[in-house]
Order: C-alpha cells, then sequence, then structure tokens
C-alpha cells in the first residue's frame, strides 16, 4: 500500500472542493434554508401533518438526504471527467499508486463532501426549522454510508462519462428524478397502489425512509432494510468502480 | 544492467496495428532517442511502459522488473513529461509538484526542499503561486518537466519535450537535459527534431509504422545508413588515380574529385595519406555531413515530418 500516495490523493480529492466551497457547500445550504422558510411560512398551515409530524420537518430528512447523496455523486463524477479532460488522469495512472487506492481516494472525496453537506444541512434544520434528531450518532452514521454509496457511484459515472454532456444527462434523468420520486416531499402512502409499488424498486425511498427513522422515528420502510440496502450499494458500486479502473475502461486504452 | 527492456511489444486499437513487435534495451546511464514521425508508435511504446496503455504481448521491463506486475517498483524509477500539457483549475503550481511528490510515496515536508530546487533550476520560481493556466507555453513545458523530476527518478522520459517552444528555450532545455545525463539519470527522448537527437542522444532507434528500423549511435548510424561526401580539390591535375583509389566510390572531374562513403571520418584521412604519398598536391577539402535526416529518409522512404 502506497501510502502517501493515497494520503495525498485523498488530500487533494478533499482539499478540491474545499477550494471552491462556494460550489460546492453553500448551494445546498441556501436551497434547504428556502425551502425551511417557503414550507415554513407558507405553505405549512396548508398541509395536514404526516403521521403527526409537521411538513417542514417531514421534508427535511429527505433534504438532507438529497444533498448529501448528489453532492456525493457530482464531487467524485466530477472530479474523475475532468481529470480525463484536463489531461491530469496520466500524472495519477503513471504514479505508483493501485487501483484501489486510486478509487477510495475519489470515493473518500465525494463521501466526505456529502457527509458535510448532509450533516450542515442537519444544522440548519436543527437551527431555524426546529428539528430535533432523535438519533444523532445513527444520523450521522447513516449520511455516512449513503455518501459513500453514491460517491462510488459517482465514481463509475464519471469513469464511464466521455464529456459533460453524458455526465449531466446520467445525473439529471436517473438521480435527480429518483430523488424527487423517493418521498421527500410526500409519504409514499399518500401514493395510489402502483405507484407505491414502483416506490419499493427506487433505492433512494430507502435512503430518505432510513434518514426520516433516524432522526424523526418515522419511516415508511423497515429502517433495517434501509440500512441493508445502503450498505449493498456502498459494497456493489465501490467492488465496481475499482474493477473498472483496475480494468481501465474508457481510462486507459 | 538495462534500465529499460522492451521485448517483441505489440499493440492495435480497434484492428489498426499501432505496434508491430518493437525492441527497445536502453542502458542504464544512457541518452536513449527513440525517432519517428507522427504515428509512428513512440508515444504508444511511452505509453505501454508508464502503464497508461495496456499492451497486448510482448515484455516491458525497468531495472529488470515488469512494469506490470511490479509496476510500485518501476514506476518509481521513471519521470515522464508528456507531450500534452497538463491542466488544472484548482491548485497553484508548488502544491502540484507536492503533490505529485506524494503519489510517487514522497511526504511534503521531504519533497518541499526538492521543489524549491526545481522551481528556481527550472525559472518557475516567481510563478510558484500561479496556476497552470497562467503560464506561457514554454513555461508549462519547463513545468511539465519539473513535474517529472519531483520524485528524483534514476529514468527520465521526455516525450517531445521541445514541440512548439522557440529557439532559445529549446537551446536552454537542451542544456538542462544534458546536465540531468551528466548528473547519470537515464533518458528516453522522443523527438521529431533530428538535430536534437544528433546532438544530444548516446543511441537512437528509428521507429517507423509501428516497428523499430533501425538503432545505434547517431554516428553509427550515419556512418552505416547514409552516405557522406568527401571533395578534394587538387592544385593541380593528377593521372593515374584509377590505380591508386580502387577501394574507394569516386568521381574525378579533372582538379575536384568527389568521394562517397559510409564512414567520412575513417576514410578521409587515409584519402589524403594515399592522394600524398602519391604525390598529389591537396589545396582543399570540403565535407558534406549527412544527418539522422537521411539515414530516416533512405530507411522508411518518407521525411520524419511526413
Amino acid at each position: 500500500m502506497n501510502w502517501v500516495g493515497f494520503k495525498t490523493l485523498t488530500f487533494r480529492e478533499v482539499g478540491r472542493f474545499f477550494s471552491v466551497w462556494r460550489q460546492t457547500i453553500v448551494p445546498g445550504l441556501i436551497s434547504s434554508i428556502l425551502y425551511i422558510l417557503i414550507f415554513g411560512f407558507t405553505l405549512e398551515k396548508r398541509i395536514d401533518n404526516i403521521d403527526g409530524i409537521p411538513y417542514t420537518l417531514f421534508i427535511l430528512p429527505g433534504l438532507i438526504m438529497m444533498n448529501a447523496l448528489t453532492n456525493a455523486t457530482s464531487n467524485s463524477s466530477s472530479s474523475m471527467l475532468q481529470m480525463k479532460l484536463l489531461g491530469q488522469l496520466p500524472d495519477i495512472l503513471q504514479a505508483p499508486l493501485s487501483s484501489f487506492e486510486i478509487s477510495m481516494a475519489y470515493i473518500i472525496g465525494g463521501m466526505v463532501r456529502g457527509t458535510i453537506n448532509g450533516i450542515l444541512i442537519m444544522v440548519v434544520g436543527i437551527l431555524i426549522g426546529g428539528m430535533t434528531v432523535e438519533n444523532p450518532f445513527q444520523t450521522i452514521a447513516f449520511i455516512f454510508i449513503v455518501s459513500w454509496a453514491f460517491s462510488s457511484i459517482g465514481l463509475l459515472l464519471g469513469q464511464l462519462s466521455e464529456s459533460w454532456d453524458q455526465l449531466a444527462t446520467m445525473q439529471n434523468f436517473i438521480l435527480t428524478p429518483l430523488s424527487f420520486l423517493g418521498g421527500i416531499f410526500y409519504s409514499i402512502k399518500m401514493l395510489p397502489e402502483w405507484a407505491q409499488l414502483l416506490s419499493m424498486f427506487n433505492p433512494i425511498y430507502y435512503m430518505i425512509n432510513g434518514l426520516r427513522y433516524t432522526i424523526l422515528g418515522i419511516s415508511d420502510s423497515d429502517p433495517l432494510y434501509s440500512f441493508l440496502i445502503a450498505s449493498l450499494m456502498t459494497l456493489i458500486f465501490t467492488i465496481a468502480s475499482i474493477k473498472v479502473m483496475e480494468n481501465g475502461k474508457k481510462i486507459k486504452q | 544492467m538495462d534500465a529499460i527492456t522492451i521485448k517483441d511489444l505489440r499493440k492495435s486499437y480497434s484492428g489498426t496495428v499501432a505496434l508491430k513487435g518493437v525492441d527497445i534495451s536502453i542502458r542504464e546511464g544512457e541518452f536513449f532517442g527513440l525517432l519517428g514521425p507522427n504515428g509512428a508508435g513512440k508515444t504508444t511504446t511511452i505509453n505501454i511502459l508508464t502503464g497508461l496503455v495496456r499492451k497486448d504481448a510482448g515484455e516491458t521491463k525497468v531495472f529488470g522488473s515488469d512494469t506490470v506486475t511490479d509496476f510500485r517498483f518501476t514506476r518509481r524509477q521513471v519521470g515522464i513529461s508528456a507531450q500534452e500539457f497538463t491542466q488544472d483549475w484548482f491548485f497553484p503550481l508548488d502544491k502540484l509538484l507536492l503533490f505529485q511528490a506524494g503519489y510517487y510515496g514522497i511526504k511534503s515536508a521531504d519533497a518541499i526542499d526538492r521543489v524549491e530546487a526545481l522551481l528556481d533550476r527550472l525559472g518557475l520560481k516567481e510563478k510558484r503561486n500561479a496556476r497552470i493556466r497562467q503560464l506561457s507555453g514554454g513555461m508549462k513545458r519547463r513545468f511539465q518537466i519539473a513535474k517529472a523530476l519531483v520524485h528524483d527518478p534514476k529514468i527520465l522520459i521526455l516525450d517531445e519535450p521541445t514541440a512548439g517552444v522557440d529557439v532559445e528555450l529549446r537551446h536552454e532545455l537542451w542544456r538542462f537535459f544534458s546536465e540531468l545525463h551528466n548528473e547519470g539519470k537515464t533518458i528516453l527522448l522522443t523527438t521529431h527534431y533530428i538535430e536534437e537527437a544528433e546532438m544530444l542522444c548516446d543511441k537512437v532507434a528509428i521507429i517507423d509504422s509501428g516497428k523499430v528500423v533501425t538503432e545505434g549511435s547517431p554516428k553509427e548510424l550515419i556512418g552505416k545508413d547514409a552516405t557522406s561526401g568527401i571533395t578534394i580539390f587538387l592544385s593541380e591535375s593528377f593521372q593515374g588515380l584509377e590505380s591508386i583509389l580502387h577501394d574507394y566510390m569516386y568521381t574525378d572531374d579533372d582538379k575536384r574529385i568527389h568521394f562517397s562513403t559510409k564512414d567520412p571520418e575513417g576514410d578521409m584521412p587515409k584519402i589524403i595519406r594515399i592522394l600524398s604519398e602519391s604525390g598529389a598536391h591537396i589545396q582543399r577539402i570540403e565535407t558534406d555531413k549527412s544527418s539522422l535526416e537521411d539515414v530516416f529518409l533512405n530507411l522508411t522512404g518518407k521525411g520524419i515530418n511526413k
């Protein structure tokens, strides 16, 4: 194991998004604050409580999860694609770093960004939205696992994309719809039966409900399923992205 | 021991054969030039050696270790200055050099002196806080070379290091490469500037269409594959040249005799001695220097920039 090399690349990945924190950390905070204010002051009065929870509080775990997973995904995917397009990737591929070390450094970069964003929005929810977190340790652990899973998905997308257009297509047509249909703004009990059934196939539904459970103590799905699915996704996509790095598909010629 | 050994290296890209069995051996401390036109297979050979491209078949070794199975060892021995410039939007030059050292297992605290020395030696000290996009083309090239040297590799690979730089910087870089060579670095240079290879390299291989067509020292190659001209002007006509110069190819034009030779340095003293001993009065001598370009032309039937 080239520990110094691995730490350097990891530090670079984390430092990269910190150096542009206005683009990588602030936007999620602003949009979450806007959601809380708009729903808190206007819509909440017209929407019934869900499972005894006021609407603004109900959507907060979903907002936290959406921010965590989109930030995690976009960090590793854009960093990988950027390195490819700017010709930086050879510097790393020609260094004495293994595919495992390279992949894990990218994944950690995205995971840290996802976790930081998730935690910051949780803090905003506590401070502005009056949210109380039932189980803070489980909440942070769950944000961490989901960020890892989606950072590895992001790395895979970055590895397989050859242009920003391709990457944006994958994110806009797959990730964003799945996030919104995962039940950020509603309980699936409000949906017709066929849509409820369809939601069961959306992994993000389990992520949002898992976090809703650790924060609010309510969930549409079994929290154990949420944990297992998040862990399984982490494992599958981490291995897949390491294998793609090893195999060199769309990375090496 | 050979610093680099490449044996029967083969590579195809979706049906197009890029390398057809390349064999190259580079001794430790040698300044080796890989000459060839664009698309000849120079960069593919280097990229396979450094792990950027997968080979289809063959063997690539660095100091006797396989570059695939022993990649951690072999890659630490090699520094690469790529033909294409790297871009980076986020970090300044000194930070990028420290990262580069880090990838090779050198901690920042241990690399900082070397980074300073390289920035200084390559005239980039004042630009240490700049981003790559703020550099001129020449500075980008120097940064590329600093990056290749930051982990103090034993082998330096320079892929077209003077492409697109002005004459002044080209000469400055040549001096720098010679210094590195004198310090003991093994250097593999790819170029299509003939003058560069002739001036710097101990040995060159000419590669064309994915195969090494010849290799040797520039002097040997020029001597082996091309002819040079020696023209001797006599002060008065001389009869009986045929009987004394039967071992040489020459044309006799009264007082002007033109010799075609593959070994001008060896042949010239002999010709002068034969003529002098026979009583011919030599007025002056002219030589037409052949170059690797002629060698390349003879072997491949095309110019190096074609």
